[in-house]
């Protein structure tokens, strides 16, 4: 009995520990989790690329959770970017929002939200989600009409 | 043992199983399409150090995201949004409970066809005894960290770093030449 008691707890107490990590190379666009997920600014094809450029750079600012949506769909939420930045609010999320970028890292899942700690950004190929084109900009209000 | 075995598994099974967390919630609609009000007893953690085992005491001291351990289930959820309609985020609002049991109160988006799991804004929190508070503290700590950028209107049009990228690289990211032509294009 004890040992079955002994079981179940370690096998209760595996939650608490660090999930298991793989190593992946992946390339996506660097989004705007919050947008993305909640469809408070529209579909998702509209929150992504040049259209949303700079709401993403509101909410990268702002400590939103940035994501790395990859070729497939699969969207990462970034934990990391880089050896020597955070991915919370950091000058090179924010610098890279919107780009597309190919990133070497290691990739976790968790309650059904994949993360990745990105070590090195391997290339940035930069804004190559050209959104404005049909969307415009997303909020509308985003740029601000020029002062007569 | 056949009891035990079925309450562990009983145990493991929670967490899979869509649970109702919307008792006494006084959540307040965002009209989000998939948002359920959920309210639910929590530990503030360090998604990091959740998920990796690198854990500094301070829960990353605001460079990290920050995160949800659900008392009822383990699950964690992602606390991606505080309760400002001004694209703020929760990290602030919640690193004075790092490591602490709360109570929140907010909305949970969950879609299982997008997929969508477990991603959270959080509307109030509370902590022990005192009182809720408010998941609303983003403008106050940026403008105490930005004296320099008084001014009329919101704080995302104020911001020293954003404004540096859009004077470099314009609205859309692209470059000043294709944002004047665009800007010409939606102003005309």
């Amino acid at each position: 009995m004890n040992k079955v008691l002994a079981v179940i707890l370690g096998l209760l107490a595996t939650p608490a520990l660090a999930a298991e990590g793989e190593r992946i190379i992946v390339t996506g666009e660097i989004i705007d989790t919050w947008c993305y997920y909640s469809g408070v600014m529209g579909g998702p094809d509209s929150v992504v690329g040049s259209a949303h450029h700079t709401c993403a750079l509101w909410c990268s600012a702002s400590g939103i959770p940035i994501g790395l949506l990859a070729e497939d769909g699969t969207v990462y939420t970034i934990l990391k970017l880089g050896p020597q930045d955070n991915a919370t609010g950091g000058d090179t999320a924010l610098t890279l929002a919107s780009h597309t970028i190919t990133a070497d890292g290691m990739s976790y899942s968790r309650d059904g939200i994949n993360y990745i700690v990105v070590e090195k950004v391997v290339e940035d190929m930069g804004i190559v989600n050209l959104t404005h084109e049909d969307y415009d900009v997303i909020p509308p209000f985003a740029i601000p009409e020029p002062k007569e | 043992m056949i009891r035990l075995a079925a309450a562990a598994f009983a145990l493991f099974a929670a967490p899979l199983a869509a649970q109702d967390f919307s008792a006494n919630s006084e959540a307040k609609t965002w009209n989000l399409y998939a948002e359920v009000p959920a309210k639910f007893d929590a530990k503030v953690v360090d998604v990091m150090c959740e998920i990796t085992g690198d854990c500094p005491a301070d829960c990353g001291a605001g460079d990290r995201q920050l995160g949800l351990l659900r008392s009822a289930d383990n699950v964690l959820v992602m606390a991606t949004k505080n309760n400002q309609p001004a694209f703020t985020g929760a990290v602030v609002d919640l690193l004075p409970y790092c490591n602490q049991d709360v109570t929140v109160d907010g909305l949970m988006i969950n879609d299982e066809d997008f997929p969508i799991n477990n991603v959270y804004l959080v509307q109030r929190i509370k902590a022990g005894d005192a009182d809720w508070a408010k998941a609303s503290q983003f403008t106050k700590v940026w403008a105490t960290k930005n004296p320099d950028a008084k001014g009329k209107g919101p704080w995302f049009r104020r911001d020293p770093r954003i404004n540096a990228l859009i004077e470099k690289e314009g609205y859309l990211g692209l470059g000043l030449e294709i944002d004047k032509e665009f800007k010409e294009y939606l102003f005309e």
